[in-house]
């Protein structure tokens, strides 16, 4: 220790803060900042050029349309329906996708069959069944509800049956060896094991369910945001039109931002 | 542990997978040998003897081909039923998922064993292998030979009549490897338990075991069976002991020709 120089008291100062350039490091503040910073450009060129609110409504022409719609206009109703539209379905894909997930990687028979249908059902556009869906289901709740579940099932399917795959054979052994039986072995070891990649399945189904169930709103709804989104077009109501947009992407935001804090807690799942 | 012990004997044991498309592997060939209740009992051989194989039939994952394995009672030779085992890996086979106090307690709950008790006896067997303070940890948070530890004593919460050990220190760097068997060779000297270990290491088989099955290469057979006369408790200061030493030597020198005899069978048919 004696022949270590002394350490200059320059270590012992912190080093010269610089807040402006930490705040433009923060992602947060890089995010809104610049979607803040779009608004208000957007806001003084649609002034400034003095071009028609039906073609270019102005920010602030869409806030208040939007809040107007929130207020008394039912915008929380298509919300609240659209949602439900889209997680019934998808809470219901999940549940039965990742059961039919893990019977198909456990059986040989089941694979064989299944194989063949999903690779006959997952590349078809979904879009494409809403015809036919109508013709069976109407235009109601079953409807909407199937249209969401078809949306979700392939990728959650998929996904369990390449997560189970990707189980280590040595923990399936390892919890024989512990005495779990078939079903044990099931619940605890493959399920557990295939919960990241279920987990990105139900990241791409979600994905696919909003946008069926708001294109099918669209085409033959009443009620819900694509509905209204599509009679607000219909009418030339372009704040309308903005303000249903908002709140889809507003949507969209949450629903990425919640999948990211999942995925951030999954982190024991990951071997190493 | 506690309970009267049973012997288990391997006659004539064999394992042959025919598979429809390929032509047959002989995974053992023909084993004949007894494991003593209440002793370690270390198979050594060259890789490709067939040894974890053994291990496997033994723990009764796999069934033999030929021959037959058999639980006995040492006393007056009955047919007993199959003891209750449990195997440390190579690989460790922790769940990832799991922390170390749920990784030990997996078994217990899985066999129903209320909470209190599985809490109790899942902290008793972290302490036997030194990782009180790591219960919450999660595996990937853990060295190799701290994971090794855990896998220790998820097998011996389930206080097994026979502990199954799979080459438990091959993925362990050399000191640690040390601690380790010592720490192996305490647990199993005062658990009582049985216990067969499979192992490339002449030194681990010495320091742990009361009988030495050495085995040869294709075709896997027993070459020698010899008994470790040294006195317990062992450690490290036991390889200095002249015994040690003698045992060793006879050891590798069998060994040394099944090696260089496996290594030429091994090139002529691959």
């Amino acid at each position: 220790m004696t022949e270590t120089p002394p350490i200059s008291n320059k270590t012992a100062v912190a080093p010269p803060a610089r807040p402006t350039r930490s705040l433009l490091d923060d992602p947060n503040v890089l995010g809104w900042g610049s979607i803040v910073l779009a608004l208000l450009i957007w806001e003084l060129v649609a002034w400034l050029s003095g071009v028609s609110a039906l073609y270019l409504p102005r920010p602030s022409q869409i806030v208040v349309a939007l809040i107007t719609m929130f207020g008394s206009g039912g915008l929380v109703v298509d919300l609240a329906v659209t949602l439900w539209r889209i997680f019934a379905g998808f809470a219901l894909a999940l549940v039965l996708g990742t059961l039919l997930g893990l019977w198909i990687s456990t059986s040989f028979r089941t694979r064989a069959v299944a194989d063949m249908f999903i690779a006959a059902l997952y590349p078809l556009p979904k879009v494409t069944l809403i015809p036919l869906l109508i013709i069976w289901l109407g235009t109601g709740g079953p409807f909407m509800l199937t249209i969401s579940f078809l949306g979700a099932i392939f990728p959650i399917v998929i996904n369990t049956v390449l997560g189970v795959s990707q189980c280590d054979p040595g923990l399936v052994l390892a919890a024989r060896d512990l005495g779990a039986n078939r079903q044990q072995i099931m619940r605890r070891v493959l399920l557990p094991s295939a919960i990241p990649s279920i987990f990105a399945g139900m990241r791409l189904g979600l994905g696919v369910s909003i946008i069926l169930v708001v294109a099918a709103e669209m085409v033959v709804g009443k009620t819900g945001l694509g509905a209204r989104l599509y009679l607000a077009g219909q009418i030339l109501e372009t704040e309308q039109v903005f303000a249903v947009l908002i709140v889809l992407a507003a949507l969209g935001i949450v629903v990425t931002k919640l999948q990211d804090a999942v995925d951030a807690s999954l982190s024991n799942w990951r071997t190493d | 542990m506690g309970m009267p012990a049973v012997a288990i004997e391997a006659d004539d044991l064999g394992l042959t997978f025919a598979p429809a498309s390929a032509a047959p592997t002989v995974a053992l060939e023909t084993v004949s040998c007894r494991f003593e209740p209440g002793r370690v009992t270390a198979l050594i051989g060259p890789s490709g003897c067939g040894k974890s194989t053994l291990l496997q039939i033994v723990r009764g994952f796999l069934d033999p081909t030929r021959g037959q394995l058999r639980f006995v009672e040492p006393a007056d030779g009955r047919m007993a039923i199959r003891p209750a085992m449990s195997t440390v890996w190579q690989a460790f086979n922790l769940f990832p998922w799991l922390t170390v106090v749920e990784n030990v307690a997996f078994g217990l709950d899985l066999a129903g064993v209320p909470r209190a008790e599985r809490d109790e006896r899942a902290h008793r067997a972290i302490a036997a292998v030194d990782l009180t303070g790591f219960e919450d940890r999660y595996p990937r948070q853990l060295s190799g030979g701290m994971r090794q530890r855990v896998g220790l004593a998820r097998a011996l919460v389930m206080e097994p009549e026979v502990l199954l050990l799979d080459e438990p220190f091959g993925a362990l760097d050399a000191q640690t490897r040390l601690v380790l068997q010592e720490q192996l060779a305490r647990l199993v000297e005062t658990s009582g338990t049985t216990a067969i270990l499979v192992t490339h290491s002449i030194e681990e088989a010495i320091l742990l075991a009361d009988t030495i099955v050495v085995m040869t290469a294709r075709p896997g057979r027993v070459a020698a069976r010899i008994d470790v006369e040294l006195p317990r408790p062992r450690s490290m200061a036991t390889t200095r002991d002249p015994g040690f030493a003698a045992l060793f030597d006879r050891i590798y020198g069998l060994l040394r020709d099944e090696v260089m005899r496996a290594m030429v069978s091994g090139g002529a048919s691959a």
